[in-house]
C-alpha cells in the first residue's frame, strides 16, 4: 500500500482564515470600546509584518486611519511606555508631517506598543483625534489595559493557531493508493480545535480507516481525542480489530472516566483484495453503504461507545464492499443540518449519487456554510469501490 | 437549564427534575448536582427529563458519570419521560440500554 503526495488541503487554509477572521473581529471590539472611552475619531490595532512593516488588524470596515499614522506607531513601539502627542503642530517632529498639516489634520495621537508575551514589540494601539488633547495618568492606565488585553487575546490565538495547526497534522495528509479503490476524508471543527478526527493507515495488507466524535467541544475534546488516536494505532498494529477496539477501550476507560468523557467510534478494516469490511461501531452509528444500485444499507451499530461500555465489550461484524459500493460514514455534526436522522442519510445518499469522486462527496457532505450555523465538529470519510467495467 | 430536586428526608431515591436545554453549559451543573445528591445519602436517583427539551453530548456524559457515581455508591440512576431528541440521542449511541427511558418517574422507581 502507497501513499500519494500530499496535496495542498483547502480545509486547512479555510481554517486558518476563519481563525484568523475570529482573532480580527475581536480586536475591533477592542478598537471600538477605545473609540467609545477616549471619545477619538479615530482608534486602530496595528501589527509589524515581517517585513516590519505596519499593517490595520481589523475585519470590519476600514477606519479613516490614514497609512501615513503609522510614523507615529513606528516611534510609539520604540519607546518603553505610551508615546503621546498631545498637539502636533506645535511638535518639532510631527509639526509639518502631512496628516498634521494636511487631512485629517492630525493633533492629538496617543499610542501604546503591544509586546508579545516573548518581550517583542508587535505592533501598537493607537488613538488620534483632530483637537489637542491633554491625556491624564488614568487615560494612559486605560489605554495600556487595553494594549494589554489586544495582546492577551493574541498570545492566546497565536497558541490556539498552533494547536489546531498539530491537530490538522494528526490527520491523514495523504489518501491510500489502492487499485480499485477511491478514499477520502475531511474533518471540520467548529472551533479552533475539536473533538471529531478521522484516521486511515495500513494494518498488513489491510487499510484500517476511523471516524470518531469525543464528546465535548474545543481543547479538553481534542486532548482525549489525540489519545484515543494513538492507542488505536498502537493496539492495531499487532491484533485483530475486535482485539484492537477493546484494548484502546480498556487502556482508556481510567482516562475517559476521570475527565467525564466518552468517545463514539466506527472502525473499519478493508481487505481490498476481496472487498471484506470487518468493523466495529462504538455507539457512532452513522455509517452507510450506498450499493451501485442506489439503495442504502446502514451498517450495524451495537457497542457502547468508549468510555461508557459498562463491562461490555465490543463486537466486530463482517459485510463486503461490492463493486460500485460507497461507504460513508459521517460524525453526528452532520445531523444538525437536519430534522431527522432519515433525512440526513437521504442527503448523504444524494450526495454520492451525483458525485464522480470520493473527494467531491466529502467536499458534498461537509459544504454546508450557510445551510445553519455550524455548532458542533464535522466530519466525513468516504470509501468507495470502483465498478468494474 | 433549571434544576429542582424531590427527596423525601430518610428515603433512598430522590428525584431531580431538569428544565430546559442539557448542553455544554448545562452539563457540568448537573454533574455535581448529582454529586451532591447521592453525597446526601440518597443513591438512587431518578432524572425526570420532561422538561429537557435538548441534550447533546456534554449533556449525555453527565447522565453516564451520574450513573457511574450511583453505582460506585451502590446505588443506581434512572431516567424518566425523555423527550423524542432524548431518545434518539440515546439510541443512537447505544446507550438506550444502559440508561433505560421510563415513560414517568414512578416507571423508574419500580422495584426500588
Amino acid at each position: 500500500m502507497t501513499l500519494a503526495p500530499p496535496a495542498p488541503n483547502q480545509a486547512s487554509i479555510d481554517a486558518i482564515l476563519e481563525l484568523e477572521t475570529h482573532a480580527l473581529q475581536r480586536f475591533d471590539r477592542v478598537v471600538r470600546l477605545a473609540q467609545q472611552l477616549f471619545d477619538v475619531p479615530l482608534a486602530s490595532v496595528n501589527l509589524l509584518d515581517h517585513d516590519f512593516n505596519f499593517y490595520q488588524a481589523q475585519f470590519g470596515p476600514p477606519s479613516q486611519l490614514p497609512s501615513e499614522a503609522y510614523d507615529f506607531c513606528r516611534r510609539t513601539i520604540t519607546e518603553p511606555g505610551p508615546f503621546v502627542v498631545p498637539d502636533a503642530s506645535s511638535d518639532l517632529t510631527f509639526g509639518s508631517h502631512p496628516i498634521v498639516v494636511g487631512a485629517p489634520g492630525v493633533r492629538f495621537y496617543a499610542g501604546q506598543p503591544l509586546v508579545s508575551s516573548g518581550g517583542q514589540r508587535v505592533g501598537s494601539l493607537c488613538i488620534l483625534d483632530t483637537k489637542p488633547r491633554v491625556i491624564t495618568a488614568p487615560e494612559l492606565r486605560l489605554l495600556r489595559d487595553l494594549a494589554d488585553w489586544v495582546q492577551k487575546e493574541a498570545d492566546a490565538d497565536r497558541e490556539l493557531v498552533r494547536a489546531s495547526e498539530v491537530q490538522r497534522q494528526l490527520l491523514p495528509q495523504t489518501s491510500p493508493v489502492l487499485p480499485g479503490w477511491d478514499v477520502a476524508g475531511r474533518c471540520q471543527p467548529a472551533r479552533e480545535v475539536g473533538g471529531d478526527f478521522f484516521d486511515w493507515y495500513a494494518v498488513g495488507e489491510q487499510l484500517q480507516f476511523v471516524v470518531s466524535d469525543v464528546m465535548g467541544k474545543g481543547i479538553p475534546a481534542a486532548l482525549i481525542a489525540a489519545s484515543i488516536r494513538a492507542v488505536l494505532r498502537g493496539t492495531s498494529r499487532y491484533n485483530g480489530l475486535q482485539e484492537s477496539m477493546n484494548r484502546t477501550a480498556m487502556v482508556l476507560e481510567h482516562d475517559l472516566a476521570e475527565t467525564a468523557t466518552f468517545a463514539t467510534m466506527f472502525c473499519g478494516r478493508l481487505d481490498p483484495v476481496s472487498g471484506s469490511l470487518s468493523y466495529v461501531d462504538a455507539g457512532h452509528g452513522l455509517t452507510m453503504v450506498v450499493r451501485a444500485s442506489g439503495r442504502l444499507r446502514r451498517l450495524l451499530s451495537d457497542g457502547r461507545p468508549l468510555g461508557a461500555g459498562f463491562g461490555e465489550s465490543l463486537t466486530a461484524h463482517q459485510t463486503r464492499l461490492e463493486p460500485g459500493d460507497t461507504l460513508v460514514c459521517v460524525s453526528d455534526g452532520f445531523l444538525d443540518f437536519f430534522a431527522t436522522t432519515d433525512e440526513a442519510l437521504t442527503a448523504a445518499m444524494g450526495a454520492v449519487a451525483v458525485s464522480s469522486s470520493a473527494e467531491e462527496i466529502v467536499n458534498r457532505l461537509c459544504r454546508r456554510d450557510g445551510t445553519a450555523t455550524r455548532t458542533d465538529d464535522l466530519t466525513a470519510v468516504v470509501v468507495r469501490r470502483q465498478a468494474t467495467r | 437549564m433549571e434544576l429542582t430536586r424531590t427527596s423525601p428526608a430518610g428515603e433512598p431515591v430522590a428525584v431531580i427534575g431538569c428544565q430546559g436545554r442539557l448542553n455544554m453549559l448545562a452539563a457540568p451543573a448537573l454533574r455535581s448536582f448529582i454529586e451532591e445528591t447521592l453525597g446526601e445519602g440518597h443513591e438512587k436517583i431518578v432524572v425526570e427529563l420532561s422538561g429537557t427539551s435538548f441534550i447533546d453530548s456534554s449533556g449525555l456524559a453527565a447522565l453516564i458519570g451520574g450513573l457511574k457515581a450511583a453505582r460506585q455508591s451502590g446505588g443506581d440512576l434512572r431516567i424518566a419521560a425523555p423527550s423524542d431528541q432524548v431518545r434518539s440521542v440515546l439510541r443512537l449511541t447505544n446507550l438506550d440500554r444502559v440508561l433505560l427511558p421510563h415513560a414517568q418517574v414512578s416507571d423508574a422507581t419500580d422495584g426500588w
